[in-house]
């Protein structure tokens, strides 16, 4: 740039420019990590000293069976979500995208609308729903079941259920990032395939999923992200139950370090998540991109 | 909650328009809901009328371990109450985890407490090992057999005065839901099926009849303990089998079956002794209703039974002294009122209120009474008690065995190794 | 041919209206439910459709619980988290994408990377934090950690990226400074992104749970999301009431959307960074 500028006064505004941002950042965020990982080492209460112990929290980890449980769980949780709602979103989508004016804009609320709500609001409606006594959808799951079924209850419906619950929750914000993948798909290509004789399903294959995958890859990636840390839903709706066989990491978490008092031991678990989560998302979005290129 | 806080609020603005006193606030935590809840607020209300110079600010929480978790967490930050509900059933496990302040001498003398004043087994379970106290008792709960006397008309199990009879062992107590089956009603006896605190007070119940001991000597289900506890659970699944509990039933649920008059038989705490009386006497309770100390069932007496009390919380910042004056005034208030809270089903542990006429006329407290003479309180030890090691293996274990997801012996063979583990 | 059209049309919108209509049941079902008297709600003729207008159940959520407090809470909690967080990011992002300093680059980096450590790994230490700093169960404690979301920086980077230099430059002769341009240009530039960022930023503390759940201990001081757990105990069985007090809590953020509709959608596409 042609104005030269003292090179001091100039880092000071952009000192001042990031101050709020980078001190709040280390306040609540560079200083919790450090101290994560100093507390993973110690067995501390959650408020309170401990002594350094070394490894022994991660020693404890590996021989604890409700971590190995819980990590299953949540690998069956991400099956159960992240491809459907994404499969779902698109179908959603693309219908979306076939309505005209008026009608589209309501169909595309009335799918967002669940987004909105806060997740307890999400789980009370669906608690009602599914009640054991009273439930609506009991005379469907009778339909399938020949019984009604306390789906929290349960060992087998737990888990897709609230699978279920969150797909419903969270479908809306998937539906919209793939229509906006949507319009951005220029319209002489379509017209051009169309003059080449392509019929529905070749336009679809040719041009719409080729064009679409950057935004499959980037739903993916959310999802698998924000399934990776469920604990909100699974708290409200089964507490983790039966015998823990909707026990996910982070409630885990929860339980040691609020419940049970382990402050270190709970520290050592939330790391060990932390890197599972860095790890299985830079797989997935690398593997992604490369099927993508293929 | 809110109406019975405006009402604390509309007292606290009184007292303002009073000359001016240095009021104490004391703020108050308690887990107390339904009938509880309202018997609670009126005691707390009163209180606050008689008592310009302290005024109660009472908040309720979720009972069970979202309570208990919070007083632990809050407690840890200094944020916690000035006074607070406390099973005396955690005792163990709550002097294990420092939470609550010892009461001393001269707290009890400025409450106008001695400790002759309460039971002594309730004293005993309030205080740790060395014998100093930790929490003033209030009273004895328990579980009772709730029954609908127009539902029962006609059949063996009502004496003349329409009184439940006949009551004196398991083949009766069943032969009895199997005729009612017959009659057509479809879920003779209500629990609430899918909750842990309830599966395990049925459970308790039933052990401790066949003389179950949970912990001997630091051994989880030692000897042929395991094998009763076994056979518990084998009587609950087996009334889920005949279709005579209701199946994954949660607790207002199972509640609503026996005052809607679906079922004719209720299993539950006395606190619900308030629900009842409150339906009768607004007329919407279709029914005459009685309730009786849980019969014989496994040969002897005896009925799982607990306490609550008041602590103080251990916190950092020692409480400053009028301050605890004021709770230990709130205290020994409760203590000499209790007979108000023993509307609410439950027998006062404050024996001069235990000991009045005005309690033994009482009904149907009266009824059940006895049963404390034969109640069975849990282990005394850290992994008993409400929200404790012992209910998460009720809730993970006991509750699907009887639901047929996993045998009574895989539960109990589990449980032991679970809770052994955790016994230090 | 265009009658085809015509009719491909109709049988697509019936289509998308139907299953639209089927996808927000659960929540017409609990309006339903809320408007009927406890006793009809679980009596046999209890049918699918709206059948009276019963509104006890709204009185009783709205005067037996303290939602109106928590509503306090929520909005303003929310309120301040969205300020903070766009007027912090934005000055951040703007130095970043505009100026040249020492550490640009390493802080650039920090942020990339701060995007893939999930907040919920570091409640326990953050929750040990407020307990050091006094801040457990006030606002203060429910908006600190809420206040950093670098994706915010991210999205601001690109779009301040993206603007001409050659505007820049004019600002820069007229003899404005950094703070100028940020404030004259770049902000009013960006007024789209920014009205996107903060509508998203509110909805995220609007519905965020597991913090406020943790650092909130009594009643008073709980957000909307976290406050409605509390009431099933205190109301026994009564599902018309748990649906009643369910909508309050969803209905204000649920009509600003219903009524800035269009908005939202956008906001939701240009900060997932999918249109530019």
């Amino acid at each position: 740039m042609a104005v030269i500028r003292n090179p001091r006064k100039n880092a000071l505004i952009a000192a001042s420019l990031v101050a709020p941002f980078v001190l709040t950042f280390a306040l609540v965020f560079a200083y919790p990590t450090f101290q994560v990982i100093r507390l993973s080492f110690t067995d501390s209460p959650l408020i309170g000293d401990g002594e350094w112990i070394g490894l022994d929290n991660y020693w404890r980890l590996l021989s604890d069976r409700l971590f190995y449980t819980s990590l299953w769980n949540n690998g069956y949780f991400l099956l159960l979500t992240v491809v459907p709602t994404t499969a779902l979103a698109l179908g959603m989508a693309l219908l979306v995208n076939k309505l005209k004016g008026r009608w589209q804009a309501l169909v595309l609320a009335l799918f967002f609308l669940p987004y909105i709500l806060p997740v307890s609001v999400v789980t009370e409606i669906w608690t009602w729903m599914l009640d054991f006594q009273f439930g609506i959808l009991q005379p469907v799951i009778t339909l399938f079941n020949g019984d009604p079924v306390a789906v929290f209850r349960n060992p087998y419906w737990v888990m897709p259920m609230i699978a279920l619950v969150t797909v419903w929750w969270v479908n809306g914000f998937n539906v919209l990032l793939f229509i906006a993948g949507l319009r951005n798909i220029p319209r002489d290509l379509y017209e051009a395939a169309a003059l080449d004789g392509a019929t529905a399903r070749q336009r679809f294959l040719r041009v719409t999923w080729p064009l679409l995958w950057p935004i499959t890859v980037l739903v993916l990636t959310l999802q698998l992200i924000l399934q990776l840390k469920i604990f909100d839903q699974v708290y409200l709706l089964s507490q983790g139950g039966p015998f823990n066989t909707s026990y996910v990491p982070l409630l885990l978490v929860y339980r040691e370090a609020f419940q049970l008092n382990e402050g270190g031991y709970a520290s050592a678990i939330a790391l060990v998540i932390f890197v599972i989560i860095l790890v299985v998302s830079v797989l997935q979005f690398q593997l992604l991109r490369i099927v993508g290129r293929r | 909650m809110s109406v019975f806080r405006s009402i604390v609020t509309a007292a606290a603005l009184a007292t303002v328009a009073t000359p001016a006193l240095a009021q104490q606030e004391v703020v108050w935590w308690d887990f107390l809901s339904g009938g509880d809840g309202v018997r609670m607020a009126a005691l707390i209300d009163r209180f606050n009328e008689e008592h310009p110079d302290i005024n109660i600010d009472a908040t309720t929480l979720e009972w069970g371990v979202p309570f208990y978790t919070r007083i632990r967490t809050s407690t840890a930050v200094g944020e916690g109450p000035d006074i607070m509900t406390y099973h005396l059933s955690r005792v163990p496990l709550a002097l294990d985890e420092g939470v609550l302040s010892e009461i001393t001498a001269e707290d009890l003398a400025n409450a106008g407490l001695t400790t002759n004043d309460f039971y002594e087994r309730s004293i005993a379970a309030a205080s740790s090992d060395d014998g100093t106290l930790h929490a003033v008792p209030f009273d004895v709960h328990s579980v009772v057999l709730y029954y609908n006397r127009d539902m029962l008309e006609g059949t063996n199990y009502l004496d003349a005065d329409g009184n439940l009879t006949g009551m004196d062992s398991l083949e009766s107590f069943e032969a009895a839901m199997a005729a009612l089956v017959e009659n057509g009603v479809t879920e003779p006896l209500s629990y609430a099926t899918a909750d842990a605190g309830t599966t395990y007070r049925v459970f308790y119940t039933l052990f401790s009849q066949m003389g179950g001991e949970l912990i001997t000597d630091g051994e989880v289900l030692a000897g042929d303990n395991a094998d009763k506890a076994v056979q518990a659970i084998e009587i609950m699944a087996r009334w889920r089998e005949n279709g005579w509990v209701p199946e994954q039933t949660e607790y207002p649920a199972s509640v609503a079956l026996f005052t809607s008059g679906r079922s004719p038989f209720h299993w539950n705490g006395v606190w619900e002794v308030p629900t009842m009386t409150d339906l009768a006497a607004s007329g919407e309770l279709s029914f005459d209703w009685g309730a009786v100390q849980i019969p014989a069932l496994m040969g002897q007496l005896g009925t799982w039974a607990d306490s609550h009390a008041f602590a103080i919380p251990q916190e950092d910042q020692p409480m400053d002294p009028e301050k605890r004056a004021a709770v230990m005034t709130v205290i020994g208030w409760m203590s000499q009122n209790s007979l108000s809270w023993a509307e609410a089903g439950h027998v006062p542990a404050f024996r001069s209120v235990a000991e009045s006429d005005d309690f033994r006329a009482m009904e149907p407290n009266a009824t059940y009474a006895a049963l404390v003479e034969t109640v069975a309180y849990d282990p005394r030890s850290q992994i008993a008690g409400v929200a404790s090691p012992l209910y998460d293996a009720v809730q993970n274990l006991i509750v699907p065995a009887v639901d047929g997801f996993v045998t009574p012996q895989q539960a109990i063979d589990q449980m032991k190794t679970d809770l052994q583990r955790l016994i230090r | 041919m265009r009658g085809a059209r015509k009719v491909e049309n109709l049988v697509l919108t019936v289509c998308g209206l139907t299953a639209a209509l089927v996808w927000i049941f659960p929540i017409y079902w609990a309006v339903v439910t809320s408007l009927r008297s406890e006793s009809h709600v679980v009596s046999d003729d209890a049918g699918l459709l709206p059948d009276g207008f019963n509104l006890t159940a709204f009185t009783d959520a709205l005067f037996n619980t303290q939602i109106v407090r928590w509503y306090f809470n929520s909005i303003g909690t929310a309120l301040i988290i969205t300020i903070g967080v766009i007027v912090s990011c934005m000055m951040c992002a703007y130095a970043i994408s505009q100026m040249r300093f020492p550490g640009r680059r390493l802080l650039y980096g920090i942020v990339l990377a701060s995007f893939m450590i999930p907040a919920q790994a570091l409640v326990v230490s953050q929750f040990i934090l407020m307990s050091d700093l006094g801040l457990v169960n006030s606002w203060a404690g429910i908006i600190l950690p809420q206040l950093i979301v670098p994706i915010v920086i991210i999205v601001y980077k690109q779009f301040f990226d993206a603007v001409p230099k050659e505007m820049r430059e004019a600002v820069i002769l007229d003899g404005g400074g950094e703070y100028v341009l940020l404030f004259k240009l770049y902000l009013p530039l960006n007024w789209g992104i920014t009205t996107a960022l903060a509508i998203i930023t509110f909805i995220g503390a609007w519905n965020a749970f597991f913090w406020p759940f943790l650092v909130t201990t009594t009643e008073d001081m709980m957000t909307i999301p976290v406050g409605i757990t509390q009431v099933n105990d205190v109301f026994g069985v009564a599902y018309a009431r748990l649906m009643a007090v369910a909508l309050l809590a969803a209905m204000p953020v649920a009509l600003a959307y219903l009524i800035f509709q269009r908005r939202v959608t956008e906001a939701v596409m240009i900060s997932s960074g999918v249109k530019g």
